[in-house]
């Protein structure tokens, strides 16, 4: 608030110029990135101006962009930032482009586990993993006697030994926000109970008993949550947690980290990560990756480049300076204590997001047509029979399905 | 005035609109009658993706577009008539639900229920926003000379702010403990959740909309008092007239083009009615036509987007404009055979 | 006006003034409270009490907190800075700007105020407060915590001036262009009686009926595309429309058109037709009609006129970010961006003091024009 801040403010800034550029080579060829644009994505782009000649674009709408982006010819962007779903689009679309070549010759420094294979070629590398995994309060379990919940039984049966002793009044907190939020949450259930979205054929294969269950329970769970679960997303469970008005949550590892910031939490160290809870077969969760890919329609030497400055964004230096951005795939990353519920939930056998461009179409109607059930507004049945007709009319107009 | 000289005063003007407007508005048109989609192919693949500490391999079948030589999607366009307004309107479902005499049957079907909202939400704003624009005005136009411009500019204040941000600082204020819920919640001494059933969430929307275009009104009949016929006031005082008959027979039909002119842009932009549906994040309770537009159009991860879908609706959404509009039109079309 | 010489019975002047006073309220709180929460820690903004809210214990324990010294002389500067744009101002730049272009008077004439206001506030205000706080005891002491750390992590760390130019940019484009084509229309328009005139006024309505969504996303593939579609027109040097300024401009004009041409037809057909009929029968061409005769008289309708090009331009949202690149993006888009992304309580709060910025241009402009606004209404550029 005075001029002294301001100027130490600008010395840093300045400070920050000048410790950049530690990159193994002088980049000469003009690079471009689009990619998501959370933190973990501003910490590998960052690292990867270091080269020089980079423009990166951290960008909301990408996941509309990059397809349209990456078809033109020369691509607009060299190097694009995908997770699962949003390869797919430029995986079918032939945009991208094998990296066998360019890792034999660059990749020494990446592990085995970096590589995204499609039949066989190495299409993408990723540098991250993250999944939703049970937070908790400790304090507040320990208190009431409650040992950590491993399924959603048990996290049913200490929310409500929570609200019974009037700790906080919404012991549970839940990423369902309607659309893709809700649409993931039912997925990470339906996973955890063994179903399949879509048969070989592309038809919907939810309006089962698993689906039943699933939706029975993401019900029960709402019972317990703040009345307004239908507008959260993830920062707001993340703010909740930070305020102390819920004891539970199954939310994403890479929010992990905001439970022991000192300048926003009341909580600090209170909240500890656990594994997914259990559904009957796996854990109820789904794993999700981001990683580099680069462009199908631009030279040989632009992808030379931009493979080489990649692989600067996603060195182990990068780790070391923000090694709890994110759960990093990268070698030098020390996984700490916030990382350890994405490791408990990955060691359960919790499957991957099972991205495919059916499954894009699902996610969305399952996103939609959600909580007409939570509302009440359906029953369980109806729900999935009105689910399932809406992704056959979207499917069919994408041409998945005849 | 020669053709040659008003087609070169608004040439540049046509022109803009007929490349960004009408062009793209034909394209829309045809794709509510035809679907374009890529050919599909069904192969096995073998995926592997990373785990925490090792690779995770399936082998799956997956439908993926073909290829031509040059390595493009191939893509294959048919006509299918009205096949895409049916898969919006969802007539089957709707008389199912009619011949029932089910109305949450039929708000269980998203055009209908978008349809709903977006009618009220119309319906319901319009009255509010001439109304309480007119006593604005009214109020400034009483109000001492000195203190005008004051008013006037923070009247202006809902007006002129960004959308996205005003429907975001409403949301503030009012989401989980927002302080104005906890303010309600002290007077009517009970928990509020304003954000947890449909009714509330409309209120807001409207609410936040009569806020935003009230001061347009406001400020459009201000200027339009400021032309009222003095003579006519001054006979009706001397003809014992009351304040309310003066109001009702002299400023307000002096006001009435002004008063069609708000009521005009008003129909058009509420019947769009989508940034509160964003700001307010309500798409589980209640949506409007235009997001259900968006809705389709909108890429999901996987890239799969319902142009044909998106196009029938906006279609259907112009020709619910132009019934609204038809009663107010034809005031115009009056006015201008009148004139001229 | 005569009404009032006629006296009103005091309940009626109450009721009025009163009403007045709770729209007042109503309008200006949201606005006020993102303000205040603009400028405190995350803990204090996002806090259950209002009182914590005003008053952030928890920013004032950071050791950011203002005297009451502090309020007074900073709202003292503010008014002082009002009072002079308001009052002085105008007089300046009318003997200043006296024979060159006004427009460009005013321009320089509020750089120069805004500059001497910042450099005062934040340089000049903190340093005179600094040497008197410690000598005044209890009135030198911390009572409203309050912090401008958000504002230097947009505009310092984030490089939200460079949103800021980008915004200019397209507004600037936007308003110039639009009045410009507006102008010529709504001329021609108004003194043209044939029914291609009606038409196009008409088919003006329906495109404003228009949903934009569905228009926006055709132009995407179109745009990214366009260096390969008009390669056989420009050759080698076709531009890649995606991403460049200009290309949104376009696209924002053509969209703002209906409304424009409709709001200047209305205004000029208000204009008698006798005065650029008796300059035509002098024998002046159409053109040299307009320039002579109805652009002199024309400012009224057109500064009203602009001011809403002006708001559509900077406000938009849909077409900006889905047209523009990351690198050029304007700041509705960069800011929706700060909230949609996975963010922190702190973050959120930084995104609030950039939705502040992004108001206090708006704040100017309308203290700036807001007579011309009204005197443009009444002139009768809104006869429907």
């Amino acid at each position: 608030m005075n001029l002294k801040t301001i100027l130490t403010a600008g010395a840093i800034c300045v400070a920050g110029g000048a410790a950049s550029a530690e990159c193994a080579f002088d980049n000469t060829v003009p690079l471009r990135s689009l990619t998501a644009g959370f933190e973990a994505w501003k910490a590998v782009t960052d690292a990867m101006a270091e080269c020089g000649n980079f423009e990166a674009n951290l960008d909301q709408e990408f996941s509309e962009k990059q397809p349209e982006a990456f078809a033109a010819n020369p691509a607009l962007y060299q190097i694009g930032g995908v997770a699962n779903s949003t390869m797919i689009p430029l995986l079918t679309a032939g945009t991208i482009r094998p990296l066998d070549d360019l890792v034999a010759k660059y990749g020494q420094n990446l592990s085995p586990n970096q590589f995204i294979r499609v039949d066989g070629k190495v299409m993408a590398i990723a540098m991250m993993v993250n999944n939703q995994h049970l937070m908790y309060r400790e304090d507040i379990l320990s208190d009431l006697g409650i040992a950590v919940p491993t399924t959603y039984e048990e996290v049913l049966a200490a929310a409500a030994a929570i609200k019974e002793a009037g700790v906080v009044d919404y012991p549970i907190g839940g990423t369902f926000m309607t659309g893709w939020n809700l649409g993931e949450e039912f997925v990470n259930m339906y996973l955890g109970e063994g179903g399949q979205f879509v048969d070989d054929k592309n038809m919907p294969t939810i309006n089962n008993e698993k689906g039943i269950a699933s939706l029975e329970m993401l019900k029960a769970l709402t019972e317990y949550m703040d009345p307004e679960f239908l507008v959260s997303d993830s920062t707001y469970v993340q703010q909740q947690f930070q305020q102390g008005k819920i004891a539970m949550a199954n939310l994403w590892a890479s929010r992990a980290g905001a439970m022991n910031d000192e300048a926003e939490s009341q909580v600090v160290g209170k909240v500890k990560m656990a594994a997914a809870p259990m559904g009957s077969v796996a854990p109820a969760s789904s794993i999700w990756w981001d990683g580099v890919v680069i462009a199908a329609n631009i030279s040989d030497e632009e992808a030379d480049a931009a493979f080489r400055v990649a692989m600067e964004g996603l060195d182990a230096e990068m780790v070391k300076a923000h090694n709890d951005a994110s759960v990093w795939l990268i070698p030098g990353y020390e996984p700490g204590e916030l990382a350890a519920g994405a490791a408990a939930t990955a060691a359960k056998g919790a499957l991957p997001y099972p991205a495919s461009a059916a499954m894009g179409v699902m996610h969305s109607a399952l996103g939609n047509g959600i909580a007409d059930y939570l509302t009440g507004a359906k029953d369980a049945q109806t729900t999935l029979v009105d689910i399932e007709a809406a992704y056959t009319t979207a499917a069919k107009e994408a041409g998945l399905i005849n | 005035m020669k053709f040659k000289t008003f087609a070169a005063f608004v040439g540049p003007s046509v022109l803009m609109m007929l490349l960004f407007i009408a062009f793209p508005l034909v394209k829309v048109f045809w794709q509510s009658f035809n679907v374009t989609q890529p050919v599909y192919e069904t192969v096995e693949v073998e995926k592997c993706t990373p785990g925490f500490l090792t690779q995770i391999c399936t082998t799956e079948f997956q439908t993926i577009p073909q290829l031509d030589d040059n390595g493009d999607v191939v893509t294959r366009t048919t006509y299918v008539g009205l096949q895409s307004y049916r898969n919006v309107l969802e007539m089957e479902r709707f008389w199912t639900a009619a011949k029932a005499w089910s109305w949450s049957g039929i708000m269980t079907i998203d055009f209908w229920k978008a349809l709903r909202f977006t009618l009220m939400f119309t319906l319901v704003t319009l009255p509010l926003v001439v109304g309480v624009g007119l006593l604005i005005a009214l109020a400034i136009n009483n109000a001492a000379a000195a203190i005008r411009g004051p008013v006037i500019f923070v009247s202006l204040l809902p007006f002129i702010i960004t959308p996205v941000i005003g429907a975001l600082s409403i949301n503030w204020l009012f989401r989980g403990d927002g302080i104005l819920t906890a303010l309600l919640e002290h007077w009517l001494d009970r928990d509020l959740a304003l954000f947890a059933q449909a009714w509330t969430i409309e209120l807001m929307m409207m609410f936040y909309r009569v806020w935003h275009v009230a001061p347009f009104a406001a400020i459009i009949f201000y200027a339009g008092l400021q032309t009222v016929n003095q003579d006519s006031l001054e006979s009706a005082i001397i003809d014992g007239a009351t304040r309310w008959q003066r109001l009702r027979l002299i400023i307000v039909p002096h006001l009435m083009p002004l008063i069609i002119f708000v009521a005009i842009i008003h129909l058009m932009d509420t019947y769009r009615v989508f940034e509160e549906i964003v700001g307010f994040r309500s798409q589980g309770y209640v949506i409007s036509l235009q997001w259900l537009t968006y809705d389709f159009l909108t890429p999901d991860q996987a890239g799969n987007r319902s142009i044909s879908r998106a196009s029938a609706s906006a279609m259907l959404t112009m020709i619910g404009i132009a019934v609204l509009l038809v009663p107010l039109l034809k005031r115009t079309w009056r006015d201008h055979r009148g004139t001229s | 006006m005569s009404a009032r010489a006629l006296g009103q019975p005091a309940s009626l002047r109450v009721l009025s003034n009163g009403f007045l006073a709770f729209w007042c309220l109503v309008a200006a709180f949201p606005i006020f409270w993102i303000t205040v929460m603009s400028f405190k820690s995350p803990v204090d903004a996002f806090d259950d009490n209002p009182l914590n809210v005003i008053f952030g214990p928890a920013t004032r324990a950071a050791g950011n907190g203002l005297s009451i010294l502090d309020i007074a002389l900073g709202l003292g500067l503010i008014c002082a800075t009002i009072l002079y744009s308001m009052r002085r101002l105008p007089k300046a730049v009318r003997t200043y700007g006296a024979g060159r272009s006004m427009a460009l008077a005013w321009i320089v004439a509020v750089l120069l105020v805004a500059v001497v206001f910042l450099v005062l506030f934040f340089v000049v205000l903190p340093w005179v407060t600094g040497l008197l706080n410690p000598v005044l005891g209890p009135l030198g002491r911390d009572v409203l915590g309050a912090t401008t750390e958000h504002y230097q992590t947009v505009w310092v760390d984030r490089g939200f001036s460079n949103n800021f130019k980008n915004s200019m940019i397209v507004t600037a484009g936007v308003v110039s262009v639009s009045l410009t084509f507006g102008t010529l229309a709504g001329y021609g328009l108004a003194r043209s009686g044939s029914v291609l005139a009606f038409w196009i006024l008409i088919i003006a309505l329906v495109f404003r009926a228009l949903p934009h969504s569905v228009l926006v996303a055709g132009y995407l593939p179109v745009f990214i595309n366009s260096a390969e579609w008009l390669a056989p027109i420009l050759g080698e040097n076709a531009p890649t429309l995606y991403g460049k300024p200009f290309a949104v401009i376009a696209v924002l004009v053509a969209i703002n058109q209906p409304f424009t041409i409709w709001m200047l037809r209305s205004f000029f057909a208000n204009i008698p037709a006798d005065l650029d009929e008796a300059a035509r029968v002098d024998g002046c061409s159409h053109f040299k009609a307009f320039r002579l005769v109805i652009m002199p008289v024309m400012w009224p309708g057109v500064i009203t006129t602009g001011l809403f090009s002006f708001l559509l331009a900077y406000n938009d949202f849909l077409v900006t970010s889905l047209l523009l690149d990351a690198s050029n993006q304007t700041m509705v888009p960069a800011i929706a961006g700060m909230f949609n992304r996975e963010t922190t309580t702190t973050d959120q709060v930084v995104a609030v003091a950039a939705a502040v910025s992004i108001t206090a241009p708006l704040f100017v402009l309308v203290m700036v024009f807001q007579r011309q606004i009204v005197s443009g209404l009444t002139a009768g550029a809104v006869k429907g």
